[in-house]
């Protein structure tokens, strides 16, 4: 019954699950250009950006195409209700990956503490272990590991509170903006890890038509320092 | 297999039908199994499933219309506002006219649209040519057909169009005050045009008259109704059962039961 709307079911899941793949990509791209200064990588982050934003554009017409023409209710309709979700998702972080790279490109001249690096390595490390569980669950609709999303944040946060810190330490000789920049795109790593905790919380909601998940209140920590 | 009964009605709010273990048989064959439902006074409910899945049966069980088939038999309680309909000294005629009934096919009288209309009122006593005249332009009023055929009142019923036809039927069935339209695949056989008008009327008229509707159309049944019922006969010549009750924006959201879900989805049936 159906089998073409079936298919583009699939279809349209399996194109998230792509979008995904690059957006880990560029993620963990940004993240190097950043740690080793490499403004090779992050241009290419930078340009890459293009890719993703229409991939995801182009989903998005599918996704409201489908609604639109074939009336989907119930978990198809949750599907599509929830892909349009995650698709914003997957946008936001390649552009938070961006802004990381453009972090990379300003700071690449400059060198600062040895700790501030071991740290935002240690953040980008987390922060890829957090997508790739984002992306298993959400392709094999695993709803045990969306839950475990959330704890696997929490270190990401905590590791940008540290960062905080650390910078309050920083000696008046040392390089202000190189440090800024440093901070931010420690604060855009603990975004995206926030995004994929909420993409976790639509899978939930996809697979189970509970939004439960969604009342905890917004990812976005409140308490963490404003960037 | 029990189907949920209905969100819970409170005292003010009390369910205009009562369904209670009902079975219903056509001779030999067991048509209906376990049926409990509550449904909701003043407003709409739409039963759903695949073919000869025993909605239409149930509905025809409401109104007693099923009593016109012979061999035909129920047991368990049906009431209607408290009241048993298969109970000593319940009138089936008496009872038609408080619960009346739309059906597929527009099915007008040979006779004007004026007496179309004026038929039931005329059958239970109404004489005087005003009160008729009233009564005749506040159903076709109700039926959003005034304005179409006011000046033609003398005119045939046949000649109206399949979509004015079936609005002539609802205000014939309206014309004599009925608690309860059951409508059986009401736009099946009429144009969208029309099919548009009848589901304006249905939310219209929902908030003086409960209206139960079986459709095929899902959307249709999504966009009507406050409630749904899914009802599924798992195999052929087994009884037809209630698999879900609930809200409308519930069923074709996160239906509860997965052969609600598999039949709404469009996976069978």
């Amino acid at each position: 019954m159906r089998e073409s709307y079936r298919k583009e079911l699939k279809s349209m899941k399996a194109e998230v699950v792509d979008i995904g793949r690059i957006v880990i990509g560029v993620v963990r791209d940004a993240s190097v250009a950043l740690a080793e200064g490499d403004v090779a990588i992050a241009e290419r982050v930078i340009d890459n950006d293009d890719i993703i934003d229409n991939r995801c554009l182009a989903l998005e017409e599918r996704t409201l195409e489908t609604i639109a023409t074939q009336f989907p209710v119930a978990r198809d309709l949750r599907l599509l209700y929830s892909l349009a979700h995650i698709n914003i998702h997957m946008e936001r972080m390649g552009d938070l990956a961006v802004n990381i790279a453009k972090a990379a490109r300003r700071t690449a001249d400059r060198q600062g503490p040895r700790t501030l690096y071991d740290l935002i390595k240690a953040q980008g490390n987390l922060v890829q272990r957090v997508l790739e569980a984002m992306l298993e669950a959400f392709e094999n609709n695993d709803l045990e590991l969306a839950y475990k999303l959330k704890e696997m944040d929490e270190p990401i946060d905590h590791l940008f509170k540290q960062f905080f810190r650390e910078l309050s330490r920083l000696q008046e000789e040392e390089d202000i903006e190189w440090a800024s920049q440093m901070v931010l795109a420690s604060r855009y790593l603990e975004r995206i890890a926030d995004h994929a905790v909420d993409i976790g919380e639509r899978l939930v909601y996809m697979v189970t038509g509970e939004f439960e998940a969604l009342l905890d209140g917004p990812a976005d920590d409140e308490e963490s320092p404003q960037a | 297999m029990t189907a949920d009964i209905a969100p819970a009605a409170s005292a003010a709010d009390a369910p205009k039908f009562t369904v209670r273990d009902l079975e219903f048989y056509y001779g030999d064959f067991h048509a209906l199994t376990g049926i409990n439902i509550d449904v909701r006074d003043n407003a709409v409910t739409a039963f759903i499933g695949p073919s000869g899945c025993g909605k239409s049966t149930f509905l025809r069980c409401l109104n007693r219309m099923n009593d016109l088939i012979p061999g035909t038999r129920v047991e368990g309680t049906i009431t209607l506002d408290g009241a048993d309909i298969y109970g000593p000294g319940v009138d089936p005629v008496d009872l038609r006219r408080r619960v009346g009934m739309i059906f597929q096919q527009p099915n007008p009288f040979p006779m004007s649209i004026y007496d179309n209309v004026a038929f039931g009122p005329r059958l239970h006593g109404v004489k005087k040519k005003d009160e008729l005249d009233e009564i005749v332009e506040q159903a076709l009023v109700r039926a959003n057909l005034w304005k179409e055929v006011k000046d033609i009142l003398g005119r045939g019923g046949l000649t109206l169009s399949g979509g004015q036809q079936q609005r002539l039927c609802i205000a014939r069935v309206l014309a004599v005050q009925p608690d309860v339209l059951l409508m059986d695949e009401p736009c099946s056989a009429i144009d969208p045009t029309s099919v548009q008008k009848v589901e304006d009327l249905m939310a219209e008229l929902k908030s003086s008259v409960t209206i139960i509707i079986v459709t095929h159309n899902m959307q249709q049944a999504a966009r009507v109704s406050g409630e749904t019922a899914f009802f599924l006969q798992e195999k052929q010549g087994e009884a037809a059962e209630l698999i879900e009750f609930g809200r409308t924006a519930e069923i074709f959201t996160s239906p509860r039961d997965r052969r609600t879900e598999d039949y709404i989805t469009g996976r069978f049936g």
